[in-house]
């Protein structure tokens, strides 16, 4: 836990965090802080928790009937799940990207105003933001001209690219990507990979990744995940060359299971 | 809290509580009414179905007694034995003749015909299960108790039930023997089954409850037909004497006491009493699809057409 | 289907020629039923495309999942009910309760609308009437437009659903700028499956719509779907010997019309639910 930023520093805090079924912890007792201008990947193997963690993060987890959650995460030193804090707007402030490509059956220029459509932003508003997130995810200079065209009709690697300029549009401070490239092949990974590696200049990513060599190309910081507790999370070199735990090398190493 | 250094282009101050860009309140509120209103939509279905129910259960049951059921209807009143034996009869022969023609008809376009054929078939059996009852029963008349020269009668009323139920019936046993998992089939196949070994000891087994679910679906909207019967037999007094003889229906009977305007309180009572029967046959197929299908996953769309 | 098609034709081909296409009702002219036919039929489907689109929401979105599975039943049973209990009930129970207390009122406090003033013979006390039969009909409809409008919505997948969510949209936000669009086909496809049904109705619509050859000055008078005029005509058509055989034809012709229009509505109804269906199996 030592690589963990001071708190004051942290955009995101977590802190004691647990998720429980009725019968069973699906995360438990998880601290971490997630500091501005940085890329942490979440690994671990599959059932381990990782989907729950991020979707702990913005208020997901409360679309499944029955979870509850015990500790607090914090934004900006304020806490999330708190009375009065409406998830409409914690969810606005962290974007969020899953494993398969999710456009709307609308054009390619609707999907990435989507988010702006809906609080009514104004047609010069969108038509900036809009130009701006997709500049942002790479995806500008292949759609540019093609900004009518439905949505569906792109590959699945431009389609998470514009999920992802969707997520940006809003201008979030914080990036949730749930696996963002397991459905898509090499080439459609690579490209979505260099946009990551662009975008953690800017805002928190926080990656969930089952690809240990995916979060050693991209992350500053990994966090290992086993059994819902958070095993062990440092600098990416540190995790990859020096583990701490056994549990970790065994993973890292492939010799996991 | 916040300071100006943060990244992306959020507020400076971003209090979570107050949120001024994204018009959070009335979206949330809206979000709530609809929530709260929609609901109440649910009412234009519940209470006519409760209502209806109350009326035909309050309109038959203070006169129902067993003669209702073991007597014969006279005049405007009586009971209804003949009508219920009748509409049990026609179903009964309706059933065979559409299990004649949609089962096996089903289970070639599932298993044997080449994709295009049972496509062809498959659109045909859907438009079918959509034709007006009133179209069916006019062909009825026009073939059967017409052309044919069966006359009104317990044939012609089957057979153009039979007719009306047989797209029903089809498209259960397609659906059925279409969805028995391909891996299931090979493995079959695969371990040596002839054609004929694996429909009856693999195929049927998986696929029996879903064509039965269909079956009593097809019965309990045939049984409550009127326009098919009334155009291809007459109300009589009398239980089904034979196959060329006219024979009575409970449908029948509601519409006949209808058309004379229930002049006397009596034929409204016998109209509701042979509603309230339809309704038990009815419901009771109704419940006998659901627990025979809740076995197997079938598509609710099926029931409406 | 085909022979169903060819039986009525050659039954009652005879008679096409001006008139039959015609206005003069006595003279066989079809017309006044075909608008009858529709202003039966478009309304209720209207009705019931709104009310099942609402319940479809609800069920998708709204309601816990335990509590839908109590109500959605009730709907379910709608469909079973036979048309001629809806018949029985909407003459003697419905039409009565309308006649005396629903239409008075709309007749007078909602004159301004078109088609809801009162007449010198409309409302009557027993409510028959073209308004009754599209009450009876939304019924009937409401069943297959709901549930093919909550399969369809149901059918949107998760995904999609928590994406527009996790954009700090509101499920109202998601149901009507995206699960709407992504169920446009099972949306079409109820109201043309729903507008099958709703036309071919009989006899609860005869039994309702105060049959009379004649398009009403309002939306309470008396007239005639080219359903219930067959079912209505059809003890004249048997009984009387010489002249009845050219009624017959005029109703087979009447069959074959209202049957080219439900064969077209269910052809365009059925492709849309399977593609509806087929594009989630893909997915």
């Amino acid at each position: 836990m030592s690589a963990a930023l001071p708190p004051d520093g942290a955009i995101l805090s977590v802190d004691g965090l647990g998720v429980t079924t009725r019968d069973r912890d699906l995360l438990d007792n998880i601290s971490i802080d997630f500091s501005a201008r940085s890329l942490t990947a979440v690994v671990g193997p599959s059932g381990c928790g990782k989907t729950t963690f991020v979707r702990s993060l913005n208020r997901m987890t409360e679309l499944t009937p029955g979870l509850r959650i015990r500790g607090t995460v914090r934004y900006l030193g304020q806490d999330i799940y708190a009375k009065g804090v409406n998830p409409v707007v914690v969810r606005r402030r962290m974007g969020m990207v899953f494993q398969r490509p999710t456009v709307f059956p609308m054009s390619i220029f609707e999907n990435a105003a989507f988010g702006l459509r809906i609080v009514r932003a104004d047609d010069g508003e969108v038509d900036r933001a809009v130009a701006e997130a997709l500049q942002r995810a790479g995806l500008w200079d292949e759609v540019k001209d093609e900004l009518d065209r439905p949505a569906l009709a792109l590959s699945g690697g431009q389609q998470q690219r514009l999920c992802i300029a969707r997520a940006l549009a809003v201008r979030p401070r914080v990036l949730l990507l749930d696996e963002p490239t397991s459905a898509l092949d090499p080439g459609a990974t690579q490209r979505v990979e260099a946009t990551l590696q662009r975008l953690k200049e800017d805002i928190v990513l926080v990656l969930v990744t089952h690809n240990v060599g995916q979060a050693a190309r991209l992350s500053d910081r990994i966090a290992f995940l086993h059994s819902g507790r958070l095993v062990e999370v440092g600098a990416t070199a540190d995790i990859l060359e020096r583990p701490r735990e056994k549990l970790t090398e065994q993973f890292i190493t492939g010799r996991y299971e | 809290m916040a300071t100006a250094t943060l990244p992306g282009n959020l507020p400076v101050v971003d209090d979570l509580r107050r949120d001024r860009t994204g018009h959070v309140r009335g979206r949330t509120i809206a979000d709530r009414l609809v929530g709260w209103l929609l609901p109440l939509l649910y009412l234009v279905a519940i209470v006519p179905i409760l209502d209806l129910v109350y009326w035909v259960g309050r309109a038959a049951l203070p006169t129902f007694t067993v003669a209702v059921i073991t007597t014969d209807p006279s005049g405007a009143g009586g009971g209804l034995y003949a009508p219920l034996v009748g509409s049990l009869t026609i179903l009964l022969f309706a059933t065979g003749f559409s299990l004649l023609f949609g089962f096996f008809g089903g289970l070639a376009t599932a298993e044997y015909l080449a994709e295009r054929v049972a496509g062809v078939i498959r659109i045909t059996a859907n438009v079918m299960a959509g034709t007006p009852a009133i179209i069916v029963g006019l062909f009825g008349y026009i073939a059967f108790v017409s052309y044919f020269g069966w006359g009104f009668s317990l044939a012609a009323a089957s057979v153009t039930l039979g007719v009306f139920m047989t797209p029903y019936v089809f498209r259960a046993t397609d659906i059925a023997y279409a969805s028995v998992p391909p891996h299931i089939r090979e493995a079959a196949v695969g371990s040596g089954a002839r054609p004929l070994q694996y429909l009856m000891k693999v195929a049927t087994p998986i696929a029996l409850p879903q064509v039965l679910s269909g079956v009593f679906l097809a019965m309990a909207i045939g049984v409550g037909e009127t326009a098919p019967l009334y155009l291809t037999t007459t109300t009589v007094a009398l239980p089904p004497l034979g196959f060329f003889q006219p024979v009575s229906a409970l449908s029948l009977y509601i519409w006949s006491d209808y058309q004379t305007g229930f002049i006397l309180p009596i034929a409204i009572h016998r109209a509701f009493q042979a509603a309230f029967l339809l309704l038990v046959i009815v419901i009771g197929l109704n419940v006998l699809v659901r627990i025979v299908a809740s076995r197997s996953r079938r598509r609710l769309e099926g029931l409406y057409q | 289907m085909a022979i169903i098609a060819v039986l009525l034709g050659a039954s009652g081909l005879e008679n096409f020629g001006p008139s039959f296409w015609g206005f003069n009702a006595t003279n066989y002219g079809i017309l006044i039923f075909v608008i009858g036919s529709f202003l039966t039929s478009v309304p209720a489907l209207a009705i019931a495309m709104v009310v099942g689109l609402g319940i479809g929401i609800a069920s998708a979105t709204y309601l816990p999942r335990i509590l839908a599975a109590w109500l959605d039943p009730f709907v379910d049973l709608l469909a079973g009910i036979p048309s001629i209990i809806y018949g029985l009930w909407g003459y003697l129970v419905l039409g009565p309760f309308f006649g005396q207390y629903v239409f008075p009122w709309t007749s007078t406090r909602l004159a301004f609308l078109p088609g809801l003033a009162a007449n010198r013979l409309s409302p009557a006390p027993n409510g028959l009437g073209l308004a009754l039969a599209i009450v009876v009909l939304v019924l009937m409809v409401l069943p297959i437009t709901t549930v093919l409008m909550r399969d369809a919505l149901k059918s949107v997948p998760r995904d999609l659903w928590e994406s527009g969510l996790a954009l700090g949209a509101t499920r109202w936000e998601v149901t009507r700028r995206v699960a709407i669009p992504y169920s446009k086909r099972g949306i079409w496809g109820a109201a043309f499956l729903g507008f099958g049904r709703a036309i071919g109705e009989t006899v609860a619509v005869f039994m309702v719509i105060d049959q009379a050859a004649k398009i009403p000055t309002n939306v309470y008078g008396g007239t005639s779907t080219m359903a219930s005029l067959i079912i209505g005509s059809i003890d004249a058509a048997f009984n009387l010997n010489a002249s009845g055989v050219t009624e017959l034809h005029f109703l087979a012709e009447l069959a074959l019309v209202l049957l080219a229009i439900t064969l077209v509505v269910n052809v365009a109804g059925r492709w849309m639910v399977r593609r509806t269906y087929t594009e989630v199996a893909g997915l």
